[in-house]
């Protein structure tokens, strides 16, 4: 269970941070669309975690 | 720009006609089932989840909290990309016990009725406000587009459609538990819809309006006031609280809930749904701000939630505005629908069925069916009524509000299935309790009907910006009441072993128990009384189906999978509740006398089985040790079986099968007494009995005696709790019939020794008589005297040869030792014993070839080695016909000296071939032999290490052949002088 307590700490911290990160990319001087990048960056690392997974994980 | 409202009303007809005819044409046999079970089609329908928000909601967030609004969509993708350690094990109990929504897995995993009851009252709350958002926005847009259209009739007539829809293509297969083919393809194409729209939508704003990209930019460089709501910092509370109830979402929103697990996703598309779902919802928020600022470009002045409408009409599009008016429609029919059927199922799996428990009925699926149909009705018309009372008056952002912090209280339970078995049904109900009252209180009643309501109590006054707190307080209530109550109550077996089911990463371990009804037959009579004698044939028959199993079904084991599964697919039917009361009453186990029941091995082992490939580490290393021992245990070559202490079998190895002739499968989680007669009488008796061994127990099988060895070792003490035994069978027939043999053969031994006394003893009044009889011959002339002096001297030669043959026979032991054999030459001893036999050959014309060389030579003992070919060649001329040949060859094969006798005789039956070795055996006539002739040869040729075959016939069913293989003996050469 040890992997998922790490995934749950994880998450909770990205939770606990995620306005500071928005805000870090909406910052004055950074283009519009900057969140959406950083968004297609993560569906980006969301497929390749698929693309890589063992057929049986699920 | 307006619309006059009979267009108005035809076009969101014509769409809804549309949706029906997408649904129902999927559900064509003619449209093959992969197209419609896609993944893309499974990660589109997830779309469900944005409803009206992506349409309009989004817009106004925006608004007020800028890139605010991304919260909903980032929540639910951060659900997504975490998809498999949150929503596969889910999947995994949902599919496995048929559980079709959160109050059924609610109701499963904590064995509490309450629990789904008060899951489906929070879920109906929570849903009544969701739907009045869906039917306020269509309406609102509606009104804007065709101002003389009353949004109540609007609102109506779109509730009415979707009845109709929802009852034909939702609930058409209560009754199988089954998917929803055609509403799962219409709901994709509703995302299609919205997604096209919105990007088409965004695409022409930036086009038209910005003239591009960097267009775009340099008027957002200009105008500041386009850019104010996107340019201020978030709000971290409503920040957290929205993105947290949008991750919530996945799990307690009925309707994702449904569309996520109900309906049966293959794990390939719930796998392209982690990064598909995050993907459709970038392509929903994209286009958001670009609109957003399109409006302040064009000064566009309807609400901006109503943006959407608000820019093609500016821009003077009657079909944009039609198509984002279709988008929005589409967007809400969606979530409308499968909303309320996924809300329907949980009233009446938790309100419905407990209180009018199903009676037998002449058709009970078509009764469920009537009933969810009605719930339907009910559920979309009391949304109207809300929506009419209460709903139109509050903000889309307020609506959304209420109904995501209602079901947000639902999360410490959903989690608590998976990830904390400790937490129990008394802690569950008072934390959702206690969540429930304080959402009521601080958000439902605030925002609905009593505004001021707080500020009287002393506290700040609910609205979009304040209510993340009061979500937040619920739900820390909520978690903390579940904890603290978990902690301090107990928790029932029952519940324990459905926590367990659950929990991530772990097995059940049902237990070994055995039920009343013996058979699948009796189950069939059993439901009967509660479902009717067909719903019951139908239900014990689908199940039998499923698991694969025979007709008539009596293996305790299969009856447990058969009892499990006929309580998941009554599950699917009626609710886990329902379903389990059923299935408790109805098939119910005999009671249990003192300990504990064992638990089902063979159950652990086949889903362990199942498991293995998901299994790793540690865990993957101690299972590849089992299946190394149990493999072992299979493979041993002893038979050995394993019996609970119920009589069930649980283990029965490949040897067991061999040598009982009982496939494994056949009765593996069988009782003893299933086994045939001979093997039960003898495997129950053994192991109730005392006696731990048991020798030599015969038992005939097939009509053949077979003896059996049987060894018990009995599981008990403090590692074995659960008892049982051991039995291993060995097979002693062939030990027992060697034994036979011995026997014989000693008896046989001792006649020879008695015989070679009685031979002696014998020699000397036979001596005398011959000496006698000389006499006798001495003293007569009489010729009739002589005559009978003769032939008393011819029987006492006789004798005497017999008693010669006996005792060499008895000597046969006594030989010249190995060490002092000599070389002999077998061409010469064949010729001795040639020339032996022609002195006798009663002119019978035989005639004997040898073709032998001369330097063949054996170490042996010559006389004995004479012996061997005087029998073998007399027994030869025996069989011989009158001037009959006999033939006798020798050569050198390696490093044996070969001898075939050859003759032309009657050949030997194959009945007494095996027999002709054994003493005292013989085919001749009475007084023509002994039978010790070729028992004599056997045993001289064994000494000089050699070995005899006999063939017969030879050719044209005539004829013997003896075959005698020596160790052939080779002179050493002179030694050379080397010097010389």
């Amino acid at each position: 269970m040890y992997i998922y307590r790490l995934v749950f700490l994880l998450v909770l911290a990205i939770y606990i941070f995620s306005p500071n990160i928005l805000d870090w990319w909406i910052r004055p001087g950074s283009i519009w669309y900057s969140p959406f990048l950083a968004w297609a960056a993560l569906i980006m690392l969301g497929f390749w975690l698929e693309w890589r997974r063992d057929p049986n994980e699920f | 720009m307006s619309f006059s409202p009979p267009v108005l009303v035809t076009v969101s007809l014509g769409y809804l006609l549309l949706l029906f005819a997408v649904a129902w044409v999927s559900e064509r046999p003619r449209v093959p089932s992969r197209w419609v079970r896609h993944p893309l089609v499974y990660v589109l329908s997830l779309g469900v989840f944005a409803g009206i928000w992506a349409v309009y909601g989004a817009l106004g967030m925006a608004d007020q909290f800028g890139f605010g609004y991304l919260a909903y969509y980032i929540g639910i993708s951060g659900a997504f990309l975490l998809a498999p350690v949150l929503l596969s094990p889910v999947l995994r109990i949902s599919r496995a016990y048929q559980l079709t929504s959160l109050a059924d897995v609610f109701a499963f995993r904590y064995r509490s009725q309450v629990a789904g009851t008060l899951v489906t009252v929070i879920s109906g709350a929570a849903i009544l406000s969701l739907l009045s958002m869906q039917i306020k926005a269509v309406a609102d847009a509606a009104a804007l587009l065709a101002p003389d259209l009353s949004p109540s009739v609007a609102a109506t007539l779109f509730s009415l459609a979707l009845i109709l829809f929802t009852a034909l293509f939702g609930a058409r297969d209560s009754d199988s538990g089954g998917t929803h083919q055609g509403l799962v393809a219409a709901i994709a194409f509703d995302s299609l819809v919205k997604v096209g729209a919105l990007t088409l939508l965004g695409a022409v704003i930036l086009l038209t309006v910005f003239g591009g990209l960097d267009d775009l930019s340099t008027w957002l460089a200009t105008n500041d006031r386009g850019k104010m709501p996107f340019r201020q910092p978030l709000h971290d509370g409503s920040w957290r609280a929205l993105m947290l109830m949008a991750f919530a979402g996945a799990l307690v929103l009925p309707h994702m809930y449904h569309m996520i697990f109900s309906e049966q996703p293959t794990p390939r598309a719930m796998a392209k749904a982690t990064w598909g779902m995050p993907l459709q919802l970038l392509l929903l928020a994209l286009p958001v701000p670009v609109i957003y600022w399109g409006a302040q470009a064009l000064g566009v002045t309807s609400p901006a939630s109503l943006h959407v409408l608000g820019i093609p009409m500016a821009l003077g599009s009657p079909s944009l505005t039609l198509l984002m008016y279709i988008a929005g429609l589409s967007a809400a029919s969606a979530l409308i629908i499968v909303s309320t059927l996924s809300l329907s199922g949980m009233l009446l799996h938790h309100t419905v069925l407990p209180l009018y428990p199903p009676r037998e009925r002449s058709d009970i699926y078509s009764w469920l069916r009537w009933v969810r149909r009605s719930l339907i009705a009910v559920t979309i018309l009391a949304a109207l009524l809300f929506h009419e009372w209460i709903g139109k008056e509050l903000s889309l952002g307020a609506l959304g509000i209420i109904a995501l912090s209602g079901v947000l209280q639902l999360l410490p339970g959903a989690l608590g299935v998976i990830y904390w078995p400790e937490g129990n049904r008394q802690g569950l109900i008072s934390g959702m309790a206690a969540g429930m009252v304080l959402w009521i209180v601080t958000l439902v009643v605030p925002f609905s009907t009593v505004p001021d309501l707080l500020t009287h109590l002393g506290m700040p006054a609910a609205t979009l910006e304040t209510a993340h707190i009061y979500a937040f307080v619920a739900l820390t209530v909520n978690v903390s009441v579940f904890a603290l109550t978990s902690m301090v109550s107990t928790t029932t077996p029952d519940e324990d072993s459905a926590a367990q089911a659950c929990s991530m990463g772990a097995l059940s371990r049902p237990q070994r128990r055995e039920l009343l009804a013996g058979s699948s037959d009796e189950f069939r009579h059993q439901l009967a009384i509660p479902l009717g004698a067909n719903v019951a044939r139908r239900e014990v028959d689908r199940a039998l189906n499923a698991l694969k199993l025979p007709p008539v079904e009596y293996r305790p084991y299969q009856l447990r999978r058969l009892r499990d599964q006929i309580e998941v697919n009554l599950s699917g039917m009626m609710g886990p509740s329902v379903a389990q009361d059923i299935v408790k009453h109805y098939l119910g186990f005999k009671p249990q006398a003192g300990r504990d029941p064992a638990q089902d091995i063979h159950y652990i082992e086949k889903a362990l089985g199942d498991y293995q490939s998901q299994l790793t580490g540690l865990a993957g290393e101690l299972d590849n040790l089992r299946r190394h021992y149990r493999q072992t245990l299979q493979n041993l070559p002893i038979a050995a079986c394993s019996v609970g202490d119920d009589g069930e079998i649980l283990m029965w190895n490949h040897a067991m099968q061999a040598v009982t002739g009982i496939e494994a499968d056949d009765v593996v989680g069988a009782r003893l007494s299933t086994l045939p007669d001979q093997w039960r009488q003898l495997l129950e008796d053994f192991v109730l009995g005392d006696e731990v061994h048991r020798y030599k127990h015969r038992l005939d099988l097939r009509g053949r005696p077979h003896w059996f060895n049987l060894h018990k070792s009995t599981l008990s003490g403090p590692e074995h709790p659960e008892g049982g035994n051991i039995v291993l069978v060995e097979d002693q027939t062939e030990t027992r019939l060697l034994e036979d043999e011995l026997i014989h053969s000693e008896r046989l031994a001792s006649v020879g020794r008695l015989a070679a006394g009685v031979a002696h003893e014998i020699g000397n009044p036979v001596t005398g008589i011959s000496s006698l009889s000389q006499n006798l011959k001495l003293e007569t002339d009489d010729p009739d005297i002589l005559d009978t002096a003769d032939q008393i001297q011819q029987q006492t030669r006789r004798i005497s040869r017999i008693l010669q043959s006996l005792m060499n026979f008895a000597r046969s032991g006594n030989h010249a030792p190995a060490n002092r054999y000599e070389a002999v030459s077998l061409r010469r001893c064949v010729d001795e014993s040639v020339n032996l036999l022609s002195l006798s050959g009663k002119g019978r014309h035989l005639s004997y070839e040898t073709d032998c060389p001369d330097d063949l030579l054996v170490l042996g003992d010559e006389q004995r080695l004479e012996q061997v070919f005087v029998n073998l060649l007399a027994n030869a001329r025996d069989a011989s016909p009158d001037e009959g040949c006999i033939r006798i060859s020798g050569k050198r094969e390696a490093y044996s000296a070969i001898i075939e006798i050859l003759d032309e005789g009657s050949g030997i039956p194959d009945d007494q071939l095996d027999h002709i070795f054994e003493p005292f055996y013989t085919t001749k006539g009475p007084n023509r032999g002994t039978g010790l002739g070729l028992s004599l040869v056997y045993s001289i040729v064994e000494e000089h290490y050699g070995h005899i075959q006999v063939d017969s016939p030879v050719a044209d069913g005539r004829g013997t052949r003896v075959r005698l293989r020596l160790p052939a003996y080779e002179p050493e050469s002179e030694p050379t002088d080397n010097t010389a």
